[in-house]
């Protein structure tokens, strides 16, 4: 439990007698940068090996119903792959962000002073929004190119035909879905600027935490 | 270096700690002219997609393709550019936080006033091996190398993408009239444009190497100035994978450009095959480069986990 009313008038901060734990993105963060990265190390190798499929059934004069469906799963797998590593780049961003809330609680915690939370930033809910955005964006692609893959693969007359249309389409999503990332993570680095600002104020008040110390019983533990 | 770490990396002492980050400012407003470039480039290709199955648009939709393809990882560049902005404004930040820790922890050091014989050595801890020492730790090979070939990178990085960027209009204008130099410049927009790419994914990483500098001397700096044994986490696991990653990709990107301007002396067909291959490795490479950032990020985190647990000790128990 913490305290929210506004007490400062440079930032808006929760106040507790003990360090806050992490936050749901944070904890989300901490447990899913790895899977997320292990799954991007799978697709990119896979994206490659079909790619290269690919190339060899063109240099050979495949079949155009093969080439094309191959032409559909391999960007799916890539961009599985790019849907991945950036989820990990977000997911390892919301983690340092969970480093600094706790540590910094607790260093506050062993001043003996009170314990002032930065609440989450405006740049910081920009940046979770507008990673989920970029993860639909770029999973929708990846799942239209894999319907699409697999309709020509059996023999679906119109997915062959409009193959062409569908990937300039697919393509301009993937692209917006990768422009979005970037900028989600743009917003996750500045929310850490805004923490490292917050904690080179904060910590200077600390010898004076006496004064600021809570009243017993005054605030939740 | 010394006058690049005092005017950018470094601010000078005395500097405000309260000051809002320009640099971040600038950043984020870079990172919206990238993306509101990038939704033109949306636009261009959702027509190219419409015209596709029109008649007597082939040319229309070629041109649409090849213009489209330079602006969109122009704009791909301009974020990235973008993410490095911010990164400046972070180390500038993890300095400032820096001076603030020095000047506030003798006041909080709590336990005994007599200060602790020091022990160098190495210690366990929850993350991870450390070292103890009297003095703040050199900067090792890749905190120097960081250093000194962030800015390099995202110059080379910015110059390719937009070199790659004029290309692409002098492609488009020139299918009609003369399709062979055409074909010849997609190859050239697509092996310099993302290798200019993996350079920005590079200069990111050398910034985030840097923080991983600041973090390690930093960190040093505090401990000796509150007169306590200097605790510094060893090289990690996840920084010499993330070296690894970010090489290999960076390889992986020279690559894919070196093979890519060897096709344009290829007869078409032929040229078509390695297309079809290239496009997932060139795409392989920067997702290698982005894995390392990954474990940079991680990294940090685990160092500064680290610090802060350091900050901690000393606090409560003086040494």
């Amino acid at each position: 439990m913490a305290r929210t009313t506004r007490i400062r008038d440079d930032f808006d901060v929760e106040v507790s007698r003990s360090a806050l734990g992490y936050n749901l993105p944070q904890r989300l963060g901490r447990a899913l940068w790895l899977p997320m990265l292990a799954m991007a190390l799978m697709a990119f190798p896979a994206g490659a090996i079909l790619g290269a499929v690919r190339a060899n059934a063109i240099a050979t004069g495949g079949s155009e119903k093969a080439i094309a469906a191959l032409g559909q799963f391999t960007p799916a797998v890539n961009f599985l792959g790019f849907a991945a590593v950036f989820a990990a780049v977000s997911f390892a961003i919301a983690r340092i962000l969970g480093t600094f809330r706790v540590g910094g609680g607790q260093v506050q915690e062993a001043a003996g002073a009170e314990v002032h939370t930065l609440r989450m930033p405006n740049t910081g809910k920009v940046f979770i929004a507008v990673m989920g955005m970029a993860m639909m964006t770029l999973l929708g692609a990846v799942v239209l190119h894999a319907i699409i893959g697999a309709s020509i693969a059996g023999d679906s007359a119109y997915a062959l035909a409009n193959a062409p249309q569908w990937s300039f389409w697919l393509e301009g999503a993937r692209r917006i879905g990768i422009a979005l990332y970037l900028l989600a993570i743009a917003f996750g680095l500045a929310t850490i600027v805004t923490v490292l600002r917050y904690q080179a104020v904060r910590i200077r008040e600390l010898p004076q935490g006496a004064a600021s110390r809570p009243e017993a019983g005054r605030l939740p533990s | 270096m010394a006058s690049a770490d005092a005017l950018l990396l470094r601010p000078a002492p005395g500097a405000d700690h309260r000051t809002k980050s320009r640099l971040r400012e600038l950043g984020l407003g870079t990172a919206f002219v990238g993306v509101v470039v990038a939704m033109v480039a949306l636009v261009a290709t959702v027509v190219a997609g419409a015209w596709s199955d029109q008649p007597g648009r082939a040319v229309d939709v070629a041109r649409l393709d090849a213009w489209s393809f330079g602006l969109n990882t122009a704009a791909f560049g301009v974020v990235k550019l973008s993410i490095g902005i911010v990164l400046l404004a972070i180390l500038r930040r993890l300095w400032l936080r820096v001076e603030s820790v020095r000047e506030t922890l003798p006041a909080l050091k709590g336990g005994s006033s007599e200060p602790a014989p020091i022990r160098p050595g190495t210690i366990d801890t929850p993350y991870g091996s450390a070292t103890v020492s009297a003095d703040v730790p050199k900067p090792l090979l890749i905190h120097r190398m960081a250093r000194a070939m962030w800015a390099p990178s995202l110059a080379m990085g910015f110059m390719a993408v937009a070199g790659g960027l004029v290309l692409s209009i002098v492609q488009a204008s020139k299918v009609a009239s003369d399709p062979g130099l055409a074909a010849d410049l997609s190859a050239w927009v697509k092996g310099i444009q993302f290798l200019g790419e993996g350079f920005l994914l590079a200069g990111v990483s050398f910034l985030l190497g840097s923080i991983l500098y600041s973090l390690r001397t930093g960190g040093g700096e505090v401990q000796r100035s509150a007169g306590v044994a200097v605790h510094t986490l060893k090289f990690p696991t996840t920084a010499k994978a993330f070296v690894a990653l970010m090489m290999v990709g960076l390889m992986v990107e020279v690559f894919q450009f070196v093979v890519y301007l060897a096709t344009t002396s290829f007869e078409p067909a032929s040229a078509a095959s390695y297309f079809a291959w290239l496009g997932p490795v060139r795409e392989a490479g920067l997702g290698l480069i982005l894995s390392g950032i990954v474990l940079a990020l991680v990294t940090i985190g685990n160092v500064l986990g680290f610090q802060f647990s350091r900050i901690t000790e000393i606090v409560r128990t003086g040494r």
